[in-house]
């Protein structure tokens, strides 16, 4: 119950906000633009794509037009994705440093409510929050895909779940900075730069970081952050394998898991030792 | 059982990189607060008062000692489901109403949505905020933020309220409401714990006092036991003083003046208090009446803190 209060009060705090709702203003345009711009014309030939009203395949057999749209969601989803990450962290960082404030943190903690408990209600809230913005934005985007081209590809919309659950291992990051630094802009710029550079560089870490030492110690270092912090490069991968029906590799999930629930629990753990 | 007790309760704010600047908030601090009553804890700013109160609610971890609250040892989550909090300086979402202030903290007291809808109009009433229940927060003025902070404080019907400058920013006829319902909330067995600035305020309701400064408690007692003073004396005579009367008593009491038929004397101690009888009734002066004298418990706050920093 008390969770349950705490996850509905941060949806209620985020949306009380002006970032949510242009973000949600975004989405509506990238929606109706899809609505507007993707069609296909069928030909004697068979079917073309167009964006735009320019073709972007040429004629296809009717039965191939589905592998088609697959590969169009799943180049349209690798290019929403950062910008949905990133937006979403801009929307909802401030959940935790705002609750941590003087005066407000007095309020919740006074209540029968453990430290660990907050968090993890304003974590969810948070998670919710993106749950309910990616479902409307990749749902409307699958209803425009569906209603335009007749191909109604269910794991274009069960990716939003997966887009979620990749948005929640990054909130973990914005969690620990939040708790640790008390100030949204810390998390905002230390889960940009995660998802912007460490992440990729960790992923690639054998082909770019590896050459500039040979040393054990400099290379079991970043092998240890790969596989400490969560892998979200590893999972964009799979996100694409979801979207075009291919088998998933389920590794960097199961990894990213592990790794969200660590580093929650060292916030709970730093958040336990703090004063307020 | 004890609403509230602490047991050599020490906080240490320590400083890692210059340890010259750790502050020690409480220092072996013991105290012991009974069921019903209406406690006082004074002290100038930085005296350590929110800090025991926010160790008593796990806001702060205590460098060492022990504390309980209605008998649970605390640090203990389920003992805040019978405890009410109005922290100084808080802050409530401007985006909600009054009401749903309410529910939200009523729902994190652990009570189901109908039970807190039930009882916050009531609330709400009793703090003369009925008419404001709707409007949102952003839009309340310090008074009536205060209004609300202790309705919601009250959300959970707690046996403990812990009142931290509960009447900050409110108008000398809100103050009074609010002792009121400190007052009525006493008659009905709540425990009241007040930190307040406002000597006058904790003077006129307050069963019990304590004076707190650099985290050290000075003294506790009933308000009476605190303003009542070992050196001043009021005694009152009949009849006229002689001439000589006060050139003979300025040699040997402190300090002492004349007003009608009452002495007032600073004394050292009983031996002073003694010669002055002697000479009065040498000179066959009728005492009526030898009382200790009173002092405001701020005059009596004052001294105290002014002799601490001069010891």
């Amino acid at each position: 119950m008390k969770l349950l209060t705490l996850i509905l009060a941060t949806f209620r705090e985020l949306f009380s906000k002006a970032t949510l709702y242009v973000l949600l203003g975004i989405s509506t345009l990238i929606m109706l633009g899809t609505l507007a711009s993707v069609s296909a014309e069928h030909t004697d030939e068979g079917v073309i794509l167009k964006a735009f009203g320019n073709p972007v395949s040429p004629p296809t057999p009717v039965e191939e037009v589905e592998t088609l749209v697959f590969g169009m969601q799943t180049g349209l989803a690798k290019g929403l994705f950062f910008g949905i990450m990133l937006f979403g962290v801009f929307a909802t960082a401030s959940v935790i440093p705002d609750s941590l404030e003087k005066g407000t943190v007095d309020l919740y903690l006074s209540k029968p409510l453990a430290r660990w408990e907050l968090l993890l209600g304003k974590y969810l809230g948070a998670v919710a929050v993106m749950l309910a913005v990616i479902l409307y934005f990749i749902g409307g985007i699958w209803l425009g895909f569906g209603i335009r081209t007749d191909v109604w590809n269910i794991q274009f919309l069960l990716s939003s779940f997966t887009m979620t659950f990749m948005f929640a291992c990054i909130f973990s990051i914005v969690l620990i900075l939040g708790v640790v630094f008390r100030n949204a802009a810390i998390p905002i710029i230390g889960s940009f730069l995660y998802l912007m550079f460490i992440d990729n560089l960790l992923d690639s870490r054998e082909e770019i970081l590896f050459l500039f030492s040979e040393s054990k110690i400099y290379r079991g270092i970043l092998d240890g952050l790969y596989y400490i912090l969560p892998q979200i490069a590893g999972m964009q991968r799979s996100l694409a394998e979801q979207i075009l029906h291919k088998s998933m590799e389920w590794k960097p999930f199961v990894q990213a898991l592990l790794s969200s629930s660590a580093i929650f629990i060292f916030s709970a753990w730093i958040m336990r030792r703090k004063d307020f | 059982m004890s609403a509230i007790s602490s047991e050599s309760l020490t906080k240490v704010y320590s400083d890692f990189v210059n340890k010259k600047l750790s502050v020690t908030a409480l220092n072996d601090f013991t105290i012991n607060v009974e069921q019903g009553q209406i406690f006082g804890l004074l002290g100038p700013n930085g005296a350590g008062k929110t800090t025991f109160i926010k160790i008593l609610l796990g806001l702060v971890n205590p460098t060492g000692g022990r504390a309980s609250i209605l008998g649970t040892l605390l640090p203990d989550v389920k003992v805040r489901e019978r405890i009410g909090y109005l922290p100084e300086n808080h802050r409530y979402p401007g985006y909600l109403t009054g009401e749903q202030v309410m529910l939200l903290f009523g729902g994190l007291s652990g009570m189901n949505h109908a039970e807190t809808k039930s009882r916050t109009p009531s609330l709400l009433k009793l703090v003369g905020m009925e008419q404001w229940a709707k409007m949102k927060v952003k839009k309340y003025s310090k008074g009536m933020m205060q209004r609300l902070g202790l309705a919601q404080s009250l959300i959970n019907n707690p046996d403990v309220l812990f009142l931290d400058e509960p009447t900050d920013g409110v108008d000398p006829v809100g103050r009074k409401e609010i002792r009121d319902i400190l007052k009525r909330l006493k008659s009905e067995g709540k425990t009241i714990f007040l930190n307040s600035h406002i000597l006058s305020e904790v003077e006129l309701i307050s069963d019990r006092v304590a004076i707190l400064d650099k985290g050290k408690l000075l003294k506790v007692g009933t308000v009476d036991e605190l303003t009542v003073t070992d050196t001043n004396y009021e005694i009152g005579f009949t009849g006229s003083l002689p001439e000589n009367f006060h050139h003979e008593a300025a040699a040997t009491v402190m300090k002492f003046r004349v007003d009608k038929q009452i002495i007032s004397a600073e004394l050292k101690d009983a031996s002073e208090l003694n010669h002055l009888i002697d000479m009065l009734r040498r000179h066959g002066i009728d005492i009526t009446h030898i009382a200790k004298k009173r002092t405001s418990l701020e005059d009596s706050f004052i001294n105290l803190i002014k002799r601490e920093v001069a010891s």
